[in-house]
């Protein structure tokens, strides 16, 4: 099983000498669901694919459903509804715990030595502990609204659902690798879920931005300059889980508070143990069949520094 | 540069003639931004000149002051850093007194009551997502009508739906007062095309309700909240693909709108699920009934003096901003702490500026970023 990662090919195009290093010939199965309206906008990218690009529409078939199944587009409704309930509720509990972390963090004496021994540090990791917690629930909730909504929404029951899928099995059975580019997370795990989307474990993937993070275990999402201002990094879903132990965070210098160390070592240390690793432009990451990210990759630690295993 | 004021330099000149005004008013115009100071001038003859405006703290009429000699007039306050005032100069010849607008600032601002010059402190910037952006792809803005009988007439609004309006997809509503001013003075067409395109907000459907007879059907009218809560939104809600109430319904209003929203809101509890609030009318009396707003006041004193006596949650979300300079500040920040002891999620902001559209404007996008969204936290390309 290999995974490429790569960061964000808007300004650094890496996608075309990562698939070349793959060897293979034939069809490349796409999935650029969450570029939503614009899916079918592929000139770019299927030059960047050397021409071999097979897109699989992802996002054109969820809108053919919700056009010809009424059931399922009034099941979908109302699990949005549940899902931005969840979200607000998620959001709520996260503000109030991370500003305990954040109050009782401040209280950490400022000399190295006497930080670890602190009562401070102590309540700090103790606080982390709890938004751990919240971070579980939330988890365990949505998963919980994704299982109602298979049930309620027909998805396997429904005759159109069915026959997409059954086309999408087709379309991409004899593809010797899949790429998945960014875009909207949410519009691309919803299309991986109804679709039933699973990667023969033998066919190499290149991925990145969304698609890199809908390959790992947890995905979070992140923006600390978004116009709302710094928001809370916030846990979303679960991916493919083809990368493992590891959160992957694009952009991360167009979005992230880099110069904010404190900020960034609790993110590093609320996710433990998996990595915080971050995805610039340029970024290349060759996955193996372990599922562990290489030594390059660059990982936040719980100091807030940014380092990779070379600097180690 | 000297530490001296612009103003302060000509003054001071021994050779101060008319061609030097001249070259002075040619070379700085008017307001003269320093700093923290603004300078206002006029060239002409009068008998006395003011600065003519409405921030609180300063004096209006802003006396200017005539630089002997010349016939340039000049008036120098303290502005901070951001700061935004709309103004008037206003001559008085023997008996006769007349207001216009600063013939030296090419800045202006228009509203339905005219136009006022605008004098933009040092750090202000119109913010860029209000002008034309030519990426931005369009919403479609049209006029409809509905046959209201709360308000016994035929009630035309206009309906904005998002650039790839998709029937198969599920939007919130904003409903909006004096709606059409909103489009007119505040862009706000232009403002959500722009947001909408930059992912800052969520594609939205908007109803721009225009007023009646504003100063009564907005005081805390029955009439003007059936009309919305139980005309317009079935309306709406039959007509056009809605995320599920109340979180997908927002009232929204600025001044005498913004008390009309708070009003409708608190008589239907539970429909709308946020409101937008911008320099709400938000007059009440902790003793006595002098209000100083007039009669048109009353009804509005009397329903937020009954509110401050029992607040209650009526709406989940309230996003209210209020210029610093608007004697609204005082009712709006008195009732952030009310709302908020009701149980309802409070985002306040206060801007340096004053009762006007432009403000109204910049606010928009903390505003509705913060009630609805957009995908932004979702995209990663």
């Amino acid at each position: 099983m290999r995974t490429i990662i790569l960061g964000p090919q808007r300004f650094t195009v890496r996608a075309t000498s990562a698939l070349r290093s793959l060897e293979t010939s034939g069809p490349v199965a796409v999935i650029n669901a969450g570029w939503e309206e614009r899916e079918d906008d592929v000139s770019e990218l299927d030059a960047a694919l050397d021409h071999r690009m097979r897109g699989l529409r992802l996002y054109h078939r969820l809108t053919d459903v919700l056009r010809k199944d009424p059931d399922f587009a009034v099941a979908v409704t109302a699990f949005r509804g549940r899902q931005d309930e969840l979200s607000g509720l998620y959001r709520i509990r996260l503000a109030h715990a991370m500003s305990g972390v954040y109050a009782v963090q401040r209280q950490i004496p400022l000399h190295p030595a006497r930080a670890r021994h602190s009562a401070a540090y102590r309540a700090m990791g103790d606080a982390i502990a709890g938004v751990r917690a919240i971070d579980d629930w939330y988890l365990r909730e949505a998963q919980r609204l994704y299982q109602e909504m298979e049930v309620e929404g027909g998805v396997t029951t429904s005759e159109v659902i069915a026959w997409h899928r059954h086309e999408l099995r087709e379309l991409h059975n004899d593809c010797v690798a899949w790429v998945f580019p960014g875009g909207n997370i949410r519009t691309l795990m919803s299309v991986l879920r109804l679709f039933a989307i699973s990667v023969p474990p033998e066919v190499p993937v290149i991925a990145w931005s969304a698609g890199a993070m809908a390959m790992t275990e947890r995905i979070a999402l992140f923006h600390d300059f978004g116009p709302e201002g710094a928001t809370e990094t916030e846990l979303f879903d679960q991916g493919l889980g083809r990368v493992r132990d590891v959160l992957v965070f694009p952009h991360a210098r167009r979005r992230l508070k880099m110069d904010d160390p404190g900020r960034l070592g609790i993110l590093a240390t609320r996710f433990e143990p998996a990595d915080c690793v971050l995805l610039d432009d340029g970024v290349v990451l060759d996955v193996g069949a372990d599922g562990l990210l290489p030594d390059v990759a660059r990982r936040v630690g719980a100091d807030g520094l940014v380092r990779s295993g070379e600097d180690l | 540069m000297s530490g001296k004021l612009a103003i302060n330099r000509l003054r001071e000149r021994p050779d101060l003639s008319a061609e030097l005004v001249t070259q002075f008013v040619t070379k700085y115009a008017s307001p003269i931004i320093e700093g923290q100071r603004a300078t206002f001038l006029f060239r002409g003859e009068a008998d006395e000149m003011f600065v003519r405006h409405r921030v609180v703290g300063l004096p209006d009429p802003l006396p200017m002051k005539r630089l002997p000699g010349t016939d340039l007039w000049a008036a120098t306050v303290d502005l901070p850093t951001g700061s935004r005032v709309e103004y008037q100069l206003e001559v008085r010849r023997g008996e006769h007194y007349e207001r216009f607008n600063d013939p030296l600032n090419q800045r202006v601002a228009h509203s339905p009551m005219g136009s006022s010059s605008v004098c933009a402190g040092q750090g202000y910037h119109v913010p860029d997502w209000t002008q034309p952006d030519p990426e931005a792809r369009s919403g479609e803005l049209v006029e409809r009508h509905l046959k209201s009988k709360a308000l016994r007439r035929d009630q035309r609004y206009l309906l904005y739906t998002p650039a790839r309006f998709n029937t198969v997809l599920r939007y919130p509503l904003l409903v909006v007062h004096d709606g059409p001013e909103y489009v007119q003075f505040a862009a706000m067409k232009t403002v959500l095309d722009n947001l909408i395109h930059r992912l800052d907000i969520a594609p939205m459907i908007v109803a721009f309700v225009p007023p009646g007879d504003r100063l009564r059907e907005y005081a805390n009218h029955a009439p003007h909240a059936r009309f919305l809560a139980r005309e317009l939104l079935p309306e709406l809600e039959a007509a056009y693909p809605l995320v599920e109430p109340p979180a997908g319904r927002c009232l929204m209003g600025s001044s005498f709108g913004g008390i009309a929203s708070v009003s409708t809101a608190y008589r239907y509890p539970g429909v709308f699920g946020s409101l937008l609030i911008q320099s709400a009318s938000l007059v009440f009396t902790d003793i006595g009934q002098d209000h100083g707003g007039g009669p048109y006041f009353d009804p509005v004193v009397k329903f937020v003096n009954k509110y401050r006596a029992k607040p209650t949650r009526f709406t989940d979300r309230m996003y209210m901003s209020c210029g610093i300079y608007e004697p609204l500040i005082t009712p709006n920040r008195s009732m952030v702490s009310v709302f908020r002891e009701a149980g309802i999620t409070v985002k306040y902001e206060e801007n340096r500026d004053g009762h006007n559209w432009d403000n109204w404007r910049d606010r928009l996008q903390a505003g509705l970023s913060w009630l609805y969204p957009g995908p932004q936290r979702y995209v990663y390309e």
